[in-house]
C-alpha cells in the first residue's frame, strides 16, 4: 500500500459547544480524486478548511506525506480579484516574466485567452470558476480542494465544468478533493466518493468516473441512501 | 428596411451624444443669460447685483493689475498644502488603525472624540494659539479634511470582503502583498469617496479662514471688497470659487477613472 499524501487519523473539531467533527478517519492518496458528499452542516467543509490548513483540529493529527505539501483551494463563490484583469487574478501582479508566461498559459489552458486584459465582473458564471480554476493550478499544487465550486453554476455550464474539472486533473495527475452536495457529480467526478454524516465519515463507495450513466446512478443512489438515513450526533460532553 | 432602419438609427446617435455634452452647461449658461437682461433691462439694481459682463471686466482688471493671480496662488498653496497634509495624516491614521488592532485601540476613541467637534469652531483656538499667519490657515484646512480622508480610509481597509483575505492566505500572498494586492485595492473606492468628500471641507474651510483672518487671498478679497461695497469683485470670488470647486471635483473624477477602471468597465459591460 503506497504512503497516502494526506491521512486524517481520529480528527476532531470543537467550535464552543458545537462539535463540527470527530472521529474523522481516511487516506488520500497521490494522483488520486475523491468526493465528500452529505448534507449542509455535516462537516464536509471543515475537513477541507483543515486539510487547506486555514484552520488546526483540536484532536487527532493529521499528517502529509512531505512538508510544504503546495495545496491550492477553489472556493464556492470564485473568490476573484475584481480590481485585476484576469490575468492579473492568475499571477497576482507579478513582474516576473516567467511568472506571466505562465499564467498566459494556464489562462489557454482553461480556454480564456481571450479573455486575458478582461475583468471578472464581464465575465460569466463559468469563465469565472475556470478563471478560479487556472489560478489555483498556476502553482502546480500537489493537492487540490474544490470546496463547491460549481453549486452556483447552472445545469449545463455545471456538467461541462464538471468534465472540463475532471479532465484537467486527470491531465496533470493532480491529488483533488471535492466537496459537493450532488451526488451525481461526486459519483461522475471521483474515483472515491466518501460520505460525511454528524461529524464523520460513515461511508465510502467507489466513484463511477469515466463509467457510465448507469453506473454512476447507481453510485449516486447507492450513497443518497447513506445520507438519507437517520443520524446520531455527539455532544460536547461526549467528545470530551 | 432593416438595412434603412439601422443607418437611421446610426445617424441619428452623434446629435445625441453631443446634446448630452452640451446638457450640464444648460442651466449655468441659462442663468447667465436671465442675469445678463435681468440687469441690462433694470428689473434687478446693478449696483446690487451687477451684470455677468461687469463682474467679467472686474476680473480682467484685477487680473491685468495681477491682483487677482497673486491672490489666486495664495489661496491654492494653502488649499495645496493643507490637503496635502491632513490628506496624508487621515490616510496614514485610516491605514494604520484600520490593520493594527493595537493602533486602533490606543487612537481611534481619541481621533471618534476630536472629529464631533466642529472644525470652523476652532478658528478662535487656532487664532490665538497661532495668530493669522499661514500655518494657522493651512492648519485649518489640515484638520477639515483630516477626518473625512481618515474616516473613509479606515473604513475601506475595515470593510475588505474577509473571504478574499482568506483567499490570498490560502494562496500564500506575503502580509506585504495582501496590502498591496488585496487590502488597499479592495479600500481604495472607499478612500476616493473620503478623498472627494475632503475636497469640498478644503474649500469651505479656506473660504472661511480666509474671510476671518487674512490679509490676502481669494477670501480676503471678498471680504475686502465687501468694506468698500465692491459687489463686482465679490461675484468675481463666488464665481472663482464655483471654478475652483468644480476643478477639484474634475480631478477627483479623473482619479477615480484612472484608479477604479475596474469599476467602468463593469458598469460599460
Amino acid at each position: 500500500m503506497p504512503t497516502p499524501l494526506v491521512r486524517f487519523a481520529n480528527i476532531g473539531k470543537v467550535y464552543g459547544d458545537n462539535v463540527a467533527l470527530h472521529g474523522v478517519n481516511f487516506d488520500l492518496y497521490a494522483g488520486e480524486f475523491i468526493a465528500l458528499v452529505g448534507m449542509s452542516g455535516g462537516g464536509k467543509s471543515t475537513i477541507l478548511r483543515l486539510m487547506a490548513q486555514l484552520e488546526s483540529p483540536t484532536s487527532g493529527t493529521i499528517t502529509y506525506a512531505e512538508p510544504g505539501l503546495v495545496t491550492r483551494v477553489m472556493f464556492q463563490n470564485d473568490r476573484l480579484l475584481p480590481w485585476m484583469t484576469t490575468l492579473e487574478n492568475i499571477s497576482f501582479k507579478s513582474h516576473d516574466a516567467a511568472q506571466q508566461a505562465k499564467a498566459q498559459h494556464a489562462l489557454d489552458a482553461v480556454g480564456l485567452h481571450d479573455f486575458a486584459q478582461t475583468y471578472p465582473n464581464q465575465l460569466s458564471g463559468g469563465q469565472k470558476q475556470r478563471l478560479a480554476l487556472a489560478r489555483a493550478m498556476m502553482a502546480d499544487p500537489q493537492l487540490l480542494l474544490l470546496d463547491e465550486p460549481l453549486g452556483a453554476l447552472d445545469a449545463l455550464t455545471r456538467r461541462n465544468m464538471q468534465d472540463f474539472i475532471t479532465q484537467i486533473c486527470a491531465e496533470s495527475h493532480l491529488t483533488t478533493l471535492l466537496i459537493t452536495h450532488d451526488v451525481d457529480e461526486a459519483a461522475r467526478m471521483a474515483d472515491r466518493v466518501i460520505v460525511v454524516k454528524a461529524g464523520t465519515n460513515v461511508y465510502e463507495a467507489a466513484g463511477a468516473k469515466g463509467k457510465s450513466a448507469e453506473d454512476v446512478a447507481r453510485v449516486a443512489d447507492e450513497v443518497l441512501s447513506v445520507i438519507l438515513a437517520p443520524e446520531d450526533r455527539p455532544t460536547v460532553n461526549e467528545e470530551g | 428596411m432593416d438595412n434603412a432602419t439601422s443607418i437611421a438609427a446610426s445617424a441619428g446617435r452623434p446629435t445625441r451624444i453631443s446634446w448630452q455634452g452640451l446638457l450640464p452647461w444648460l442651466l449655468p449658461v441659462g442663468l447667465i443669460i436671465v442675469w445678463q437682461v435681468a440687469v441690462g433691462l433694470g428689473w434687478v439694481d446693478s449696483k446690487l447685483i451687477p451684470s455677468p459682463l461687469a463682474v467679467v471686466q472686474d476680473g480682467i482688471t484685477l487680473w491685468q493689475s495681477g491682483e487677482l493671480p497673486k491672490n489666486i496662488s495664495i489661496s491654492l498653496f494653502r488649499a495645496t498644502a493643507g490637503f496635502a497634509l491632513g490628506g496624508s495624516l487621515g490616510f496614514v491614521l485610516g491605514m494604520a488603525n484600520g490593520l493594527s488592532k493595537t493602533m486602533r485601540a490606543l487612537f481611534d476613541t481619541s481621533i471618534q472624540m476630536l472629529r464631533n467637534i466642529p472644525h470652523l469652531s476652532l478658528i478662535p483656538l487656532v487664532i490665538i494659539l497661532l495668530g493669522i499667519g499661514e500655518s494657522a490657515k493651512i492648519s485649518l484646512v489640515t484638520i477639515g479634511v483630516m477626518f473625512p480622508v481618515y474616516i473613509n480610509t479606515y473604513h475601506g481597509i475595515t470593510s475588505i470582503d474577509p473571504e478574499l483575505l482568506e483567499m490570498g492566505k490560502a494562496y500564500g500572498l506575503s502580509k506585504r502583498a495582501l496590502l498591496s494586492k488585496i487590502i488597499f485595492p479592495g479600500a481604495l473606492p472607499t478612500i476616493l469617496v473620503g478623498i472627494r468628500y475632503a475636497l469640498g471641507v478644503m474649500w469651505t474651510t479656506l473660504i472661511v479662514a480666509e474671510t476671518i483672518s487674512s490679509n490676502s487671498g481669494i477670501g480676503y478679497m471678498a471680504t475686502n471688497a465687501q468694506e468698500f461695497m465692491n459687489m463686482d469683485t465679490v461675484l468675481l470670488c463666488i464665481v472663482i470659487y464655483a471654478l475652483l470647486g468644480k476643478l477639484s471635483d474634475l480631478i477627483a473624477k479623473a482619479l477615480e477613472s484612472v484608479c477604479l477602471a475596474w469599476q467602468q468597465e463593469r458598469s460599460a459591460a
